[in-house]
């Protein structure tokens, strides 16, 4: 093994610089916070103070409400998110793999979304949403569908559903572009002989389109998965988690909790916490990689 | 879904009917998305032309009676105190995101061909710990990352920030250049070899040239990603005259809550660059983020 390590130490002078930098910024960082998750803290950063509690921190966590208050809005953010963003997206590269006039642009138009910062699409939407003068509000008002503008962030009832309406805004052109790249592997042979046969276009889809994507699709969704468990942005900004915490995800809690209340002891637990679900995603993510890995060395 | 399929005369036999109604479904669909992404984007660019008068109207005006560049002007009028640092937090933003995507670039480089090519112990695993880093959320770095800054010094510096960036970018960069090393032929190095070239040279001379679209599209993607980053920029900045365009619009508006013009105005700025880099690019950013997921 020493031998062969040995053997192939050029190859690392190549990735050294990467794993070098990922060290520094990550391999410490993760060391820093299992520690300090079992530590009670002093607000402020005089970390030296700390105490050590054992698990308190932990206990603390899982029996307060706001922490499954904030796991069930992460979970209906997630998987909302998720799911809508990527038949929205699948949807849209299936209605664009056709060439028609115009579909460059179009696909370009769908795209900018996703290019855009986060900070600029939450102020976009902020606005749109405004209760006194968003554009949303004086439609629904304009067609008699409503008395007054609604308040869509300032209602504990339709603040998750319009954070997570914004949140699709940026991410299906994501998922799209993934699907249309993942459509033009499906060979054109196989289409026109179900075609033969006789398949109709919901047959030709279901039987050879969508298994032929099936690797594509799974590295999507879990890319958005991640994305969507790791926003923050968008809520932080638009509505920073109210009202009465009805738009709190986890990380938007965790920050609060470390940067606004200072409870680093707290906030390390909830990361350590927040890695184990990660690692599990990770698990899958890794093997639906390599999966494709494989399929590529094979072919 | 093929050819024949595309222009079926008008009212025949109920499958081809059937397959018309696909069609016009995806149209339909398409002019529904179409809308849902560019009414919002449409919106900000007219409420950016409006005064603050205007623009706080119900109804809303939906064409500003009197179009009024106005916001724009303040935004870049370096005589202005708004204008002052919102040039700025523009040149900041440059800078960090310039910096960063050098780097990335300069690193991502050699260990994304390492993966592709070199078969050495602990390959598989050293490039899943990068991928992984990808998994996780920059909340679990933020307290460490910030004593960590402050410890070497870094706090209230853009180095912070392009060091951050850099792990970052950096795993993402590297899998979107694997994916364009595995598709160059392992032959055309071999062939240069065997002409006796060394494997370094062979990378340089004939690696690199074919790989610059892949190289393109990860600096695109490392400028795009710094230019739009918030949380790190948001702890680890606190001098008015270092904030990056994000940070800087939220602190200026958190204290002109009323002034959205101005805010829209300064977004779609803020869009610009990014827009436009990957409008002109787009063909090599689109290849990028789907080679490592889809292989040819």
């Amino acid at each position: 093994m020493l031998r062969k390590i040995w053997e192939h130490r050029a190859d690392y002078a190549y990735v050294l610089p990467a794993i070098a930098v990922m060290l520094v910024v990550i391999a410490y960082p993760i060391y820093y916070t299992i520690e300090l998750s079992f530590f009670n803290t002093p607000p402020g950063l005089q970390l030296r103070d700390k105490t050590f509690i054992g698990f308190n921190n932990y206990t603390a966590i899982l029996t307060s409400a706001v922490f499954w208050k904030v796991t069930w809005n992460t979970l209906i953010w997630t998987v909302g998110s998720t799911v809508i963003s990527f038949v929205l997206g699948f949807a849209a590269a299936l209605a664009l793999h056709r060439d028609f006039f115009g579909r460059g642009v179009l696909r370009a138009i769908l795209i900018i979304p996703w290019v855009i910062s986060a900070v600029a699409a939450s102020y976009i939407w902020k606005w749109i949403y405004h209760s006194d003068f968003g554009i949303i509000g004086a439609v629904l008002v304009g067609l008699g569908l409503a008395d007054r503008p609604p308040n869509f962030i300032d209602s504990v009832s339709t603040v998750l559903p319009s954070l997570i309406v914004v949140n699709i805004w940026r991410e299906f052109p994501f998922a799209m572009i993934m699907m249309m790249a993942g459509l033009q592997t499906v060979p054109e042979q196989l289409l026109r002989a179900a075609k033969v046969d006789g398949a109709n276009a919901w047959q030709r889809f279901w039987h050879v389109t969508f298994p032929h994507l099936s690797n594509v699709s799974t590295v999507t969704i879990l890319l958005l998965a991640v994305a969507n468990f790791n926003s923050f942005i968008i809520p932080w900004i638009m509505t920073g988690g109210g009202p009465s915490n009805a738009s709190h995800i986890w990380i938007t809690h965790i920050y609060e909790l470390a940067f606004g209340r200072q409870r680093w002891g707290v906030a390390s637990a909830y990361s350590v916490l927040l890695f184990i679900i990660l690692m599990t995603l990770g698990y899958f993510y890794v093997r639906a990689l390599s999966g494709n890995d494989r399929k590529d060395g094979g072919a | 879904m093929s050819t024949i399929a595309e222009t079926p005369p008008r009212g025949q036999a109920p499958r081809r009917m059937r397959i018309d109604g696909w069609r016009w479904g995806g149209r339909i669909f398409l002019v529904f998305m179409l809308l849902y992404t560019a009414l919002p984007m449409a919106w900000m660019l007219i409420t950016s032309i409006k005064s603050g008068f205007a623009a706080m109207q119900f109804p809303p005006q939906w064409w500003p009676d009197q179009p009024t560049l106005a916001s724009y002007q303040k935004l870049l009028d370096p005589q202005n105190s708004v204008g002052q640092d919102f040039l700025r937090f523009f040149w900041n933003s440059l800078f960090v995101s310039t910096a960063t995507t050098v780097l990335s670039v300069i690193v991502a480089v050699p260990a994304a061909y390492a993966f592709s090519r070199f078969t050495f112990p602990g390959r598989n695993f050293l490039f899943f710990t990068v991928l992984l880093r990808n998994m996780f959320p920059a909340v679990i770095f933020l307290v460490p990352l910030f004593i960590l800054m402050r410890a070497i010094g870094l706090v209230n510096t853009h180095g912070s920030l392009v060091l951050t960036y850099l792990t970052f970018g950096l795993p993402l960069a590297i899998w979107l250049l694997k994916g364009f090393y595995d598709n160059i032929p392992v032959q055309l190095e071999q062939a240069a070899r065997i002409d006796g070239a060394t494997r370094f040279q062979a990378f340089i001379l004939i690696v690199m040239p074919l790989s610059t679209p892949g190289i393109i599209a990860t600096a695109i993607y490392s400028f795009i990603g710094a230019w739009n980053e918030y949380i790190y920029a948001y702890t680890f900045l606190s001098k008015n005259e270092q904030l990056t365009l994000p940070v800087g619009i939220q602190r200026f508006f958190s204290e002109n809550t009323t002034d959205f013009p101005g805010l829209m105005a300064a977004s779609f700025m803020m869009s610009v660059p990014v827009v436009v880099l990957f409008l002109v690019l787009q063909r090599y950013f689109v290849r990028a983020l789907t080679e490592g997921a889809v292989k040819h």
